[in-house]
Parts: structure tokens; C-alpha cells; sequence
């Protein structure tokens, strides 16, 4: 059973990683967004959203996730995924979210991207 | 005021992003509310798309509500109620407080700054229709390559709550919707089987399952249910619940309904592919069972007749299943003397395997410490009775041979007559004393004898024989086995079975056979 999101963060060498549980929808991007445009304010400009514990995202969550990207461009900041099932992951390429940010296979490897 | 007299220079330097992301836009507004001396400023165009469908659908007819808010410039001490509005070209808006606009100094400048403003307006609109039609564009092929992953799901893995799980997640998020559960049929209910975005009812009724008042998703408003069926028969139903917005949640649209469908289509076929599977899962693992009962109950049967005194003995047994219901074989008493016994159990397969396996064991042991008699008999239906069900029983014919003795003793419990041809072609049938071992707690059996003569042949058999049925519905018959048996009394025991095995395989004519096939040959020299 996939309920709500829930979301935690971790701040660590001035990147703060953003763990996902659950369902990216409306009210699911929105909380990340919130926690983004929060770490922002916070001085941070390297974000990782790590997606493992996410099966399922919709358009909405989708475009939730573009506009926090396109922030992060305004901002001239550093956002990266990691973590991305093969589904989500073909999403993003689809979406055109592939872009505009970086994926990873792992945190290690995104975390070494964005601290670099 | 002098930045008014230049504004297209100013606005030169706006980049793209400042263009796109409205803050030139704004930009303007602050300008053009400056200039006007106006303490706020709302800028208003015509709703787009959904929000001009979601206020038509409110009912909201009036001419401020086909108008949606673009951008507000307040000064100091700003906010006071807009009272006058400055039409713009392409019906937008500018609505302000303080000043006339139209009758104030600089009135063609702030109508050219306005004519600006709606510019940026219009084309801020027309980029973030483009963006919307891209990402619908996208979304499309997303759907597509969707249906197409799930057909490789299905064609790749036979793990039923595998791909249950995957379509279900599939079409939550490709319709968009909050929530979603999918449910397959057992019995006369949907029982629960995955659910995305909140609890859901653990079964519903087969005939409820389309309701639309039926409590299937707790709290969701709007719900879109779609059958999976398999050559018409529903086999589960795939709910999806709460159409997701920007703002909100509401009802499915009518091409949601086809979407859903086609996942239902792909589950459907999935569903059956892993029922398949599991059938043949399951008749393998049954055969791998059979095959090993077959093989126990091949240990229990002799692969050769020990000799019975100084009788030739030749046995022959063909089960119909892969393990059967007829038992024969031999043993040898401490004294010398030989018991002989074909049985046939009810019933084939692996029951009757079983109740042989009893029969075999509980046989040994009484012979270890009865007298082979009607006592013995008595103690092995009493054994056999409580060993199973009442609908199970045996019929048995035992042969006690003494080698010092010119007669053979035997008791018939309920099985057909074994049959004694003499060199002459008489023939003496060993006739029944008394019913089939297990059929009552309590049953008599008589000791009978039979004097056997120098070439007498003796058969004992199971009825798989006599009522070996013709392509016609005829059986065999204990008059044609006597014949074969008169004509073929002299030949080797082993021949003469081969010839029967011919004889009977002849007049079965390929018809399939239900009963097992067992025959014991005993002749004196």
C-alpha cells in the first residue's frame, strides 16, 4: 500500500539530501517544493531529492518537479536525483526533466556531483 | 515620470527569463501604476483552457468571472479597492484606483506603456500555452510508452501480485488520479489485492463492484471502476479515485474511462497468463507426486513372482493412472506354505494408492503372527474399515498353497471369481464367501478349497480385465477370458500373459480404459 508522501532531510557539506516515501501527486510535489524553497531560504544550493522510496509520480508531481528545477536555475543553484526506479527514471527522459538536472544511480555519486 | 518617456529602452535589457518568468511583465505594471500616480494596480486577461471550462462548469457568468487575475503593483499605502478600469486590447484589463487615467497629462504614454503591458501579457500567455501543449505532448507519449511497458511486463514475468502491482501503479499515475485499488475475484467477492494513495475496502460484492456509491476508496469524491474480464468473465476490477489539479481534486474525464479500460485490458491478459502459469505449476508439481507415488507403490508389487511351491506362477499388472488400485503378489509363510493374493481398492490415483499401501502393510504384519484364514480375513477388514472412509473398500481373493497338499485353499472377499481351466477346457470359478474388506466393521469370510490337477491353470484377476470395454461400449468379459485362457493353457505362463496383454490392448481397440488391469497365472506341472 502507497500512501501519502513523507519526506526527510539531511543536511550534510552543504548539500542537503531530501528523502521521498510515497506517492509524487499534487500534495506530494507541493511538501517537496515547500522543503526546497525552505532549504533555499536556508542558504542552500545544492539539493538531492533521493527517490527510492518512490514507485509512482503523475503529472502533477511532474510539474511540481519542473518548477523546482526552473528555481533552481533562477537561483543558479544545483539540483540532482538519485535513487529512481526504472519507470520514474524513463519518466523524467520522457518529460524532458533529464535535461535540465542531473540523475543518479546512487547518493554517493550524486552527493560527489553536487559537492564537486 | 521620465522613466515613462523611454520604456522600450529600459525593457531592452530584459532578459529572456525576466520575459518568461513574468518579472518584466511586473516590471511594466509598477510603471505604468507610477506613472498613473495610482496607489495599486490589477492586471486582468481572459481565462485559459481549464480555468474558463472549471468557472463555466460553476456556472460563474459573469463578465469579471471570464477574467482571470494576471499581476497586481501596489505602491505605499496601496490596496484600496480598484474602482476604474482602462481597457486593453485582446480583452485585457487594467483596473486602478487614484487618478483617471484617461484624462491625465501623460494619457498617450500610459496608453502606450498599457498597450505594452497587454503585449507581455499576450505573449506570457502564448509561452505558457506552448509549455502546457509540450508537456501534454509529453505526457502522451508517456501513456503510450506506458501500455507498451506493461505488455512487456506481462510477457516478461508471470508473478501475479508483481504485475498487479505494476499495472495499478501505471494507471494511478497516467490518469492522474489520487488513489486506486485493484481487486481480484474469489468467489462471489473482489478481494483486495494492491492500493496506491490511502486505504480501501478489503472486498466488495461481484454484483456491487460498479455502484458509483459504493464505499470502495474511504473519502475520495470522484471514482472511475473498469472490469477486468477474461472471456467474459469478470475476473477483478481496477478503481481509481480523485482526478488530481493544481488545484485540487475532481471528476475523471470521458477519455479517462478508455485509458483505465486499456489497463484493465492488459491486466486482464496478464491475470490469465499468470493463471495459466500457475496451473501448469501445479499439474507439474502433482505429476512429480504421482510419479513418485508410482514409484513407491512399484516397490509394493513384485518385478517377479517368487515361486509358490511347486506351482509355475506368473503375475502381470497394468495401472490405468500412474499409480493404481490393484495389488498382487506372494509370500512365504516360515512353514513352507505360500499365500497368493490379487485386491482391487475403489477408486484410482493416489487414494487408492493409499488404501493399497494399507492393505500391503497391514497383510505383512497379521501373517507374522495369524493363521492365513478366515480370522485373519475378519482382523484385516476390521484394520482396512477403520483405516478409511466408508465409501472405501477392497475386494480380495487369497490363495493358501501348501506344497504337501494337492489342494488349494482360498478366501474370496467380495472379487470376481478367479477361474481354474483344466487340460480339458473345464473351467471352475472361485466364487465370493463373503463382501469386500472395510465395507462393515464386522464381515465372515469362508475358507474354501479347490484340488488343482496336473496342468490346471489357474487365473486370478482384477475386473480391469473382464470389463475391458470395446470402442462399441462391449466389455471383455469372463466368457472371452475363458476362452483365451482354454486355448492358450499350455503355453508359458509368461507368453501367455503377453497374449492376453495383446488380447485385451486388441479388443480395447484404442478405447481409453478406467480401470487397472491385474493378472496372477498359477499352473501345476
Amino acid at each position: 500500500m502507497t500512501e501519502s508522501l513523507k519526506l526527510t532531510v539531511d543536511k550534510r557539506d552543504g548539500v542537503a539530501v531530501v528523502y521521498t516515501d510515497g506517492y509524487i501527486n499534487n500534495q506530494g510535489g507541493e511538501e517537496i517544493a515547500k522543503v526546497a524553497y525552505d532549504l533555499l531560504d536556508e542558504g542552500y544550493r545544492a539539493l538531492l531529492l533521493n527517490l527510492a522510496g518512490t514507485k509512482i509520480v503523475n503529472s502533477i508531481g511532474i510539474s511540481i518537479l519542473i518548477e523546482i528545477i526552473e528555481k533552481m536555475i533562477e537561483v543558479e543553484g544545483k539540483l540532482a536525483f538519485c535513487n529512481l526506479t526504472p519507470t520514474i527514471d524513463k519518466t523524467f527522459h520522457i518529460m524532458g526533466l533529464a535535461q535540465y538536472t542531473s540523475i543518479f544511480e546512487d547518493e554517493t555519486e550524486a552527493v560527489t556531483h553536487l559537492t564537486g | 515620470m521620465s522613466t515613462v518617456m523611454n520604456p522600450l529602452r529600459s525593457l531592452s535589457r530584459a532578459t529572456d527569463r525576466q520575459f518568461e518568468d513574468g518579472s518584466a511583465l511586473q516590471w511594466a505594471l509598477d510603471l505604468w501604476r507610477e506613472s498613473a500616480g495610482a496607489r495599486s494596480v490589477e492586471l486582468f486577461g481572459p481565462a485559459q483552457g481549464e480555468e474558463r471550462a472549471e468557472r463555466a462548469a460553476d456556472g460563474d457568468q459573469a463578465d469579471s468571472g471570464s477574467l482571470r487575475h494576471i499581476a497586481t503593483s501596489a505602491g505605499e499605502g496601496g490596496g484600496a479597492e480598484p474602482a476604474k478600469i482602462f481597457s486593453l486590447p485582446c480583452g485585457f484589463e487594467l483596473r486602478y484606483d487614484g487618478v483617471d487615467a484617461d484624462a491625465a497629462d501623460d494619457a498617450s504614454r500610459l496608453e502606450s506603456v498599457a498597450l505594452l503591458i497587454a503585449s507581455m501579457a499576450l505573449l506570457q500567455g502564448s509561452r505558457s500555452q506552448l509549455r502546457e501543449q509540450a508537456f501534454q505532448e509529453s505526457y502522451r507519449a508517456l501513456a503510450m510508452e506506458a501500455l507498451y511497458d506493461v505488455g512487456l511486463a506481462i510477457a516478461s514475468t508471470l508473478n501475479l501480485e508483481e504485475l498487479s502491482q505494476e499495472i495499478l501503479l501505471r494507471a494511478v499515475s497516467l490518469l492522474d488520479a489520487r488513489r486506486g485499488a485493484l481487486y481480484l475475484r474469489e468467489a462471489d467477492r473482489f478481494q483486495l489485492e494492491g492500493t496506491i494513495g490511502g486505504g480501501a475496502a478489503d472486498s466488495i460484492p461481484v454484483d456491487r463492484a460498479q455502484e458509483p456509491d459504493l464505499e470502495v476508496l474511504p473519502g475520495s469524491r470522484h471514482r472511475l471502476a473498469s472490469p477486468i474480464e477474461v472471456d467474459g468473465n469478470v475476473r477483478g476490477v481496477i478503481v481509481v479515485g480523485d482526478k488530481e489539479s493544481r488545484t485540487g481534486v475532481g471528476p475523471f474525464a470521458p477519455g479517462d474511462e478508455r485509458a483505465l479500460s486499456l489497463f484493465a485490458n492488459q491486466a486482464a491478459i496478464a491475470l490469465e497468463n499468470a493463471r495459466l502459469h500457475r496451473q501448469a505449476l501445479e499439474k507439474e508439481r502433482l505429476e512429480r507426486e504421482m510419479e513418485l507415488a508410482a514409484e513407491i507403490q512399484r516397490g509394493l508389487l513384485p518385478s517377479k513372482m517368487p515361486a509358490v511351491g511347486d506351482l509355475e506362477v506368473a503375475g502381470w499388472n497394468r495401472p490405468t493412472r500412474q499409480v493404481g488400485g490393484d495389488y498382487y503378489g506372494s509370500l512365504r509363510l516360515k512353514d513352507g506354505r505360500s499365500v497368493v493374493v490379487v485386491a482391487d481398492v475403489t477408486g484410482k490415483g493416489m487414494p487408492a494408492a493409499l488404501l493399497v499401501s494399507t492393505l500391503h502393510s497391514g497383510l505383512h504384519l497379521l501373517l507374522d503372527s495369524v493363521e492365513p484364514g478366515e480370522a485373519l480375513l475378519g482382523k484385516l477388514n476390521q484394520h482396512i474399515h477403520e483405516s478409511t472412509g466408508s465409501n472405501k473398500f477392497i475386494t480380495l481373493l487369497m490363495l493358501l498353497v501348501d506344497p504337501t497338499s494337492p489342494e488349494i485353499r482360498f478366501l474370496n472377499a467380495g472379487h470376481n471369481p478367479g477361474l481354474a481351466i483344466s487340460p480339458s477346457g473345464e473351467v471352475r470359478r472361485l466364487e465370493p464367501s463373503g463382501l469386500p474388506l472395510g465395507l462393515l466393521p464386522k464381515s465372515g469370510y469362508r475358507l474354501d478349497s479347490l484340488e488343482l490337477g496336473s496342468g490346471d491353470l489357474l487365473c486370478i484377476f482384477s475386473d480391469g480385465i473382464t470389463e475391458c470395454e470395446s470402442p462399441a461400449g462391449e466389455e471383455y468379459g469372463e466368457q472371452r477370458l475363458c476362452e483365451f485362457l482354454r486355448q492358450h493353457r499350455s503355453e508359458p505362463l509368461e507368453q501367455i500373459i503377453q497374449a492376453l496383454d495383446r488380447e485385451v490392448t486388441r479388443f480395447a481397440d484404442g478405447e481409453p480404459q478406467y480401470d487397472d488391469q491385474t493378472v496372477v497365472l498359477l499352473r501345476k506341472p
